[in-house]
């Protein structure tokens, strides 16, 4: 690919993000939504990396971002050191075609083809004759157990069988990196499972790197190490023995590399709440601590106020709650009780 | 494999994709058909409709040859080459003889005969006055032991009226015996009417086949002799004013084109003639062709006759080519392969040393060139009639596109995830349009090659009648491609921009931040509407003949200016009306609510309304429905006009069943036994009686005594039962009770717009004098009641009409007294025979007319259904138009009713979301029923309105364009049509499709919405 921008980072991560903000522009009142908040991740080639957190928190936002679906407001995404916010179309395109794959919760096949077609879609568009593709999409599914099923419409197939036909799909380019929004999101347990060691198969044996945003613990669990994402930003790390359910017994917090450290919900309540913290580091231990109280009535104390009952313009005299000057019209302000 | 071994693929391999990408493209096609409905639909619709066109040219092309073809008997005129001129040739008949031997040899030429008659043609001139100069062989004289030879008149005016000025006589022919079998004879006997055309040569027997009126005049039947015809030929000829020397015969003057031709005539006696058959004459429809000749066997010639004839340039060979070779698919290819023919022929030697060369005059060819002239008016002005129907066939086409695009965003998301290039993704769309395309196309051409036939046999709106030519269009390869390249080839090129355009914005979605709507150009459109309306406004005025202060020539008085309005103003308020127009059926459900806002019925749907009808694909809904109602309503208005002036048009000309000019003034009871004569003759079940006759008598009247004269036509009683009264015509078909009515020219006299109005009736008295004899003037005069202005008068010219006073009889008797009015006398009566209703009459009348001819004093009688049949062909409007006219109210009206449908299923399926979210946050089924029925039904109500007055703006708009036309084929063919086009409104059809349209939306609508409430929430909210 001619005119890449290579970054100095080092090839070894097959994929890095830095500085990623992404804001959704919004007409309604409070204004637009801010989805990522400077996120910074890498991942190295053939690890496995999962990202959890609450439903709002960003993670299918990321994952556009971090698959060139969708141009982040501001930060770079790379690919083997490659730019993807300098790639034009067509090169975008090639990235998709030879580099990285998509599975999504929803297996979103193509309707009108049945399964063999759909696995062998993403080679025809490479430009692959249709027996080569066809020849190595039935390989794929027998593979994966859907052999007899490659004549299939997608409506016929069920909803397990419908995700396995996606990654196939997503396999039959031999990409680096398969990046899978909640891939076993749709599938009951026993399929979930299956898919799970289907991955782990591939992450061992082919050396293919995940990224996964998911909710599942098995998921996460197969992953090497999971980040946390909370209202646009990894606040912390664990490792594959997460579990969804209570992240706090394997929670490492992170401080990104603009020295940002985050809070998860459930810290800042045992601390007592939002305040000022004196912190004393010490080598790799960083103690903090609630700062003494110097103004009780400082800004974040509650204050009580009422309506003012004189209009600060005209000197108006109110008799009632009118929230607005009934001689010169200025809007009636609170003062202190 | 490794990626990198499939990805070297070699270029056979890909051509080897080429029939499994098709395969995919077709099951594609075929599996997203819904999608691709409204693009088959547009193909389906620009193919049949310009298959069409160009196939119903064909046909016309057809139909002109085959009633060329029937116009004469010889397909051409062999005349022997010489190198100075025709004098040095032979005047040996044996020889010319031999030659007709020599050309039967070749495939073309099936018969061929001597004949004498016309002088050879020197010079291809046409309507020259080369081409006037030679001149035929002329009857002159007659008699015989049986009829009346005294009432012949052997003058022919006709022929002068309906062709070059040659000559104004009765022409004769004289045919060798080679013309007595074979496809001459068969030919020839098609025509004959009594007796038979003689089979073979019989001794003793000079037979002589005369035509109808000839036999009528002579009351002479089949079987009579004829001691002696005497005959003139042409032995020199030149300009008037020098001297004719030499002329053993008569020098006789003829005005030929531009100046005098003197003609030395010979006469020639044939003798003792059998009268063996009696034919009826032939229409005067090719004048370059001398109309219905006197035909004598050569036998009744002595062979100095012979010698004299020939020597004098009478002498040619009639040939009869095998008409089943000639191509019909056009006049052009029929006029290259006789020109083809015509060069093999004289390029060839004949004679025993190939000494002899020939002149081969193509008499078919002659005929092409007359009719193809007119075949170019006639498709010039059906190209442009159907130019909206074509227009709409690619807004649906690109409406379909669009929306069936957008129907795809999702699984183009997904291509593009798995690595879809925006090339090969548009290749993918691309052939699945196509593939869609051609099956449109192709539908599209095999139902326009079917119906043409059928539009060809229109003789009315929605009214056919096989015709006695059997027609078979079809189109050549160029035709064919052509229709191609416009539907399937532009098809492409919409599909290709649109694709680009979508997929561009797909692909780049991600990284474009803003993509910008494209913003539609309101100013052009209501500018077009605006020009549109006052198009329309400009011809309601100039039709009606003026309105306030501004006079007949309308707002524009420019020519060049009120032209261009004329012809582009119909379709910028076409287009332009619907595109403003479709705004406000789009927000039809707004303002319904705001009118009904007020009822309960509508308070549980009241929110969701106010959001509705704001978006694009409604607003395409409406102006699809806008643009197809329109129309439909042009279609209907102009097809029943059309018809109606053509009705009009032959109730004008003939006035009834029947009207029989005879040869002098006639009584009611002389006129009433020669037809009874005639019906008797003819014994046909169809008429068996006279069910009522009249007359209309002409007299003078004045406004005074003394006064200038203005012609009167009088109504005899029975008019009311006989004439073919219209309501256009005059605006009371009953005038007793001292009624009158007064003709546009003639109202000057009277100044009168209303009330009672005084007429003179003058009398002419002879009085004597001691020097000689005065004419006295005498005056009755009567109060009459002035009831309005008459436009035409049945039967009469459009001049003798509007010239006229109009009385009934019992105003003519007060005015002229009793005994004028039961002594009237005239030459022409009108009869009411039978029910042309029933298809027995029609042709029945057909019959009688032809019959009529043959009774004694009888000189012309015209039926109403022969009359009816040329208007349709020649007058008011064109041949054929108002097939063409039903095809475009057919193919609007399924085209309203299948767009309303698929836009309709297209529309709600995007919505389908919506729906599915107004469920899930607690909508009833039937809540959201009567909302999407509210809202759609608005649309469709609001747009089905104003489609219609859109289409009755277009229809008096376009009614300019077609008065232009209709005038200049009036002229072209010589049609006196006085009808005014005055447009009629068709409520009870244009009713008929709209509730079909209506009853196809409900359908729709309750069939999709069910699907939609149907369908897995959880499926159609995620799957966005």
């Amino acid at each position: 690919m001619r005119g890449f921008h290579v970054s100095n980072q080092g090839p070894h991560y097959i994929l890095q993000a830095e500085g990623l903000y992404h804001v959704y522009e919004s007409s309604a009142l409070d204004g637009n939504v801010v989805a990522l908040r400077g996120l910074h991740v890498k991942v190295r080639s053939g690890e496995a990396v999962a990202v959890v957190g609450p439903s709002g928190s960003g993670k299918s936002t990321l994952l556009k971002c971090l698959g060139g679906l969708m141009k982040p407001s501001a930060g770079d995404v790379s690919f083997q050191g490659l730019q993807i916010n300098r790639l034009t179309g067509q090169e975008l395109v090639r990235l998709r075609q030879e580099t990285v794959s998509f599975i999504f919760q929803d297996a979103n096949l193509l309707p009108d083809l049945n399964a063999l077609d759909n696995v062998a879609q993403p080679l025809r568009h490479r430009g692959v004759s249709a027996a080569a593709s066809r020849r190595k999409a039935q390989g794929l599914l027998d593979k994966l157990g859907m052999g007899d099923r490659s004549n299939g419409m997608p409506a016929q197939l069920s909803g397990g069988e419908q995700q396995r036909v996606a990654i196939a799909r997503a396999l039959i380019t031999n990409p680096k990196l398969i990046l899978a929004d909640e891939p076993t999101g749709a599938l009951d347990p026993i399929t979930s499972r299956e898919v799970l060691s289907l991955f782990a198969k591939l992450h061992e044996e082919e050396d293919v790197a995940f990224l996964l945003v998911t909710h599942s613990r098995e998921v996460a669990s197969f992953a090497d190490r999971s980040l946390e994402l909370r209202e646009g930003r990894f606040i912390a790390q664990h490792g594959n023995d997460v579990d969804i359910a209570d992240l706090s017994s394997t929670r490492a917090l992170i401080i990104d590399e603009t020295g940002t450290l985050t809070l998860p919900p459930e810290i800042l309540t045992q601390l007592g709440g939002p305040g000022r913290f004196d912190i004393d580091p010490d080598g790799d231990t960083l103690t903090i601590s609630r700062a003494e109280e110097r103004d009780p009535d400082g800004d974040i104390a509650p204050v009580n106020l009422t309506l003012a009952a004189e209009c600060p313009a005209c000197k108006h005299l109110y008799t009632d709650d009118a929230q607005e000057c009934p001689s010169c019209g200025s809007s009636r302000p609170m003062v202190p009780a | 494999m490794s990626m990198k071994e499939l990805d070297d693929q070699s270029v056979m391999d890909k051509l080897s994709d080429i029939p499994s990408d098709l395969s995919t493209a077709i099951r594609s096609a075929w599996r997203g058909r819904e999608r691709g409905l409204a693009v088959f639909a547009g193909v389906f619709l620009a193919s049949l409709v310009i298959t069409t066109v160009f196939a119903y040219g064909v046909g016309l092309s057809q139909s002109a040859l085959q009633r060329g073809l029937t116009d004469e008997v010889y397909d051409a005129k062999v005349d022997f080459n010489s190198e100075s001129d025709w004098t040095t040739r032979t005047n040996d008949s044996a020889e010319w003889s031999a030659v007709c031997d020599e050309l039967l040899d070749r495939e073309e030429i099936i018969d061929c005969g001597l004949v004498f008659g016309r002088q050879g043609i020197r010079l291809s001139g046409f309507f020259d006055e080369a081409f006037a100069i030679p001149q035929p062989l002329n009857a002159v004289d007659a008699d015989g032991p049986t009829g009346n030879w005294d009432g012949v008149s052997w003058d022919y005016p006709e022929a002068l009226e309906n062709g070059p000025s040659i000559n104004g006589d009765r022409i004769l022919r004289i045919v060798d015996s080679a013309h007595f079998d074979g496809e001459l004879a068969d030919r020839y006997s098609d025509r004959i009417l009594y007796g038979s055309w003689p089979e073979s040569v019989q001794p003793g027997i000079n037979p002589v086949i005369l035509p109808s009126k000839i036999a009528s005049q002579a009351e002479v039947m089949v079987n009579d002799t004829i001691t002696y015809l005497n005959l003139t030929y042409v032995t020199d000829s030149q300009p008037s004013g020098s001297e004719l020397t030499d002329c053993e015969g008569e020098v006789v003057t003829r005005v030929i084109d531009s100046g005098g031709y003197q003609f030395c005539s010979v006469t020639m006696t044939l003798r003792n003639l059998t009268i063996v058959g009696v034919y009826e004459e032939w229409p005067f429809t090719n004048p370059t062709l001398l109309f219905n000749p006197v035909i004598v066997g050569d036998m009744a010639l002595s062979e100095s006759d012979k010698t004299a004839l020939m020597a004098n340039d009478h002498g040619y060979l009639g040939v009869a080519i095998d008409r089943s070779l000639l191509p019909t698919s056009s006049t052009d290819d029929a006029a290259d392969w006789l020109e083809d023919t015509k060069k093999e022929l004289e390029g060839e030697g004949y004679g025993p040393d190939e000494e002899i060369e020939i002149r081969y005059n193509d008499l078919i060819a002659g005929s092409l060139v007359f009719f193809r002239i007119f075949l170019g008016l006639v498709q010039v002005f059906d190209y442009i009639l159907m130019i909206p129907i074509v227009i709409l066939s690619f807004a649906v086409l690109i409406y379909g596109l669009v929306l069936s695009l957008e129907q795809r965003k999702r699984e183009i998301s997904i291509h593009r995830v798995i690595g879809g290039t925006e090339r090969g993704l548009r290749g993918m769309v691309l052939r699945e349009m196509t593939a869609i395309s051609i099956a449109g196309w192709l539908l599209g051409y095999i139902v326009a090659l079917l119906s043409v036939p059928l539009i060809l046999d229109a003789v009315g709106f929605m009214s056919f009648e096989k015709g006695d030519i059997d027609l078979n269009p079809t189109l050549g390869v160029g035709y064919t491609l052509a229709v191609f390249l416009l539907t399937v080839g532009i098809a492409y090129l919409v599909a290709r921009a649109r694709t680009k355009d979508f997929l561009e914005m797909e692909i780049d979605e991600g990284v474009r931040k803003v993509t910008s709507a494209k913003k539609p150009r309101t100013w052009l459109h209501v500018l077009a509407f605006l020009i549109g309306v006052f198009a329309s406004v400009e011809s309601y005025i100039e039709t009606s003949g003026g309105w306030g202060p501004i006079g007949e020539d309308g707002i524009i008085t420019g020519f060049f200016v009120d032209s261009l309005v004329a012809l582009l103003g119909p379709f910028a308020l076409w287009i332009g009306g619907a595109l403003v127009l479709g705004r406000i059926g789009g927000a039809a459900p707004r303002i319904v609510l705001k009118i009904v806002g007020w009822s309960k019925f509508v308070a549980d749907i009241r929110r969701g309304l106010r959001s509705s009808g704001s978006n694009e694909s409604v607003d395409r809904l409406a102006v699809i429905l806008l643009l197809t109602l329109s129309i439909v309503t042009l279609a209907a208005v102009q097809g029943y006009t059309g018809t109606l002036v053509d009705e009009r048009t032959a109730s004008a000309q003939v006035g009834a069943d029947i009207q029989v000019q005879f040869e002098g003034p006639v009584s009611e009871d002389v006129a009433r036994q020669r037809v009874e004569s005639a019906i008797a003759n003819l014994g046909v079940d169809a008429i068996d009686d006279i069910d009522s006759m009249t007359s209309v008598g002409s007299t003078f009247v004045a406004a005074k005594e003394g006064g200038g004269l203005v012609p009167a036509l009088v109504l005899f009683d029975g008019h009311e039962d006989t004439l073919i009264w219209d309501e256009q015509a005059a605006p009371w078909d009953s005038y007793g009770g001292n009624t009158v009515t007064i003709g546009d020219s003639a109202r000057d006299f009277f100044e009168i717009e209303s009330g009672s109005v005084e007429i003179f009736l003058p009398t002419f008295t002879p009085v004597l004098t001691g020097s000689g004899f005065e004419i006295s003037t005498t005056y009755t005069s009567a109060n009459l009641l002035y009831i309005g202005m008459h436009e035409w008068v049945p039967g009469m010219t459009g001049a003798e009409s509007t010239q006229a006073v109009l009385m009934g009889e019992s105003t003519y008797r007060t005015l002229a007294g009793n005994a004028t009015v039961d002594g009237h006398t005239s030459p022409r009566w009108f009869f009411e025979v039978c029910d042309q209703s029933n298809d027995d009459c029609k042709d029945a009348l057909e019959r009688l007319s032809a019959e009529l001819v043959n009774i004694q004093g009888v000189s012309v009688a015209s039926d109403w259904n022969s009359a009816h049949s040329e208007v349709e062909r020649n007058g008011g409007l064109i041949f054929g138009t108002q097939g063409l006219l039903s095809l475009q109210f057919v193919v609007a009206s399924m085209a309203s009713v299948a767009s309303a449908f698929v836009f309709l299923s297209l529309v709600l399926t995007q919505r389908k979301k919506e729906l599915a979210i107004l469920q899930a946050i607690g909508a009833s089924p039937s809540q959201i029923i009567k909302l999407v029925l509210f809202e759609i039904l608005a649309i469709v109500g609001m747009s089905m309105g104003l489609g219609i007055l859109l289409g009755l703006g277009i229809a008096q708009s376009f009614n300019g364009f077609f008065d232009i036309f209709g005038f200049i084929f009036q002229i072209f063919l010589g049609s006196q049509a006085t009808v005014d086009r005055t447009l009629v409104w068709p409520w009870m059809e244009l009713a008929i499709v709209n509730a079909v349209v209506l009853v196809s939306v409900v359908a729709a609508l309750l069939m999709v919405t069910r699907r939609a409430l149907n369908s897995d929430l959880a499926v159609v909210l995620k799957g966005e």
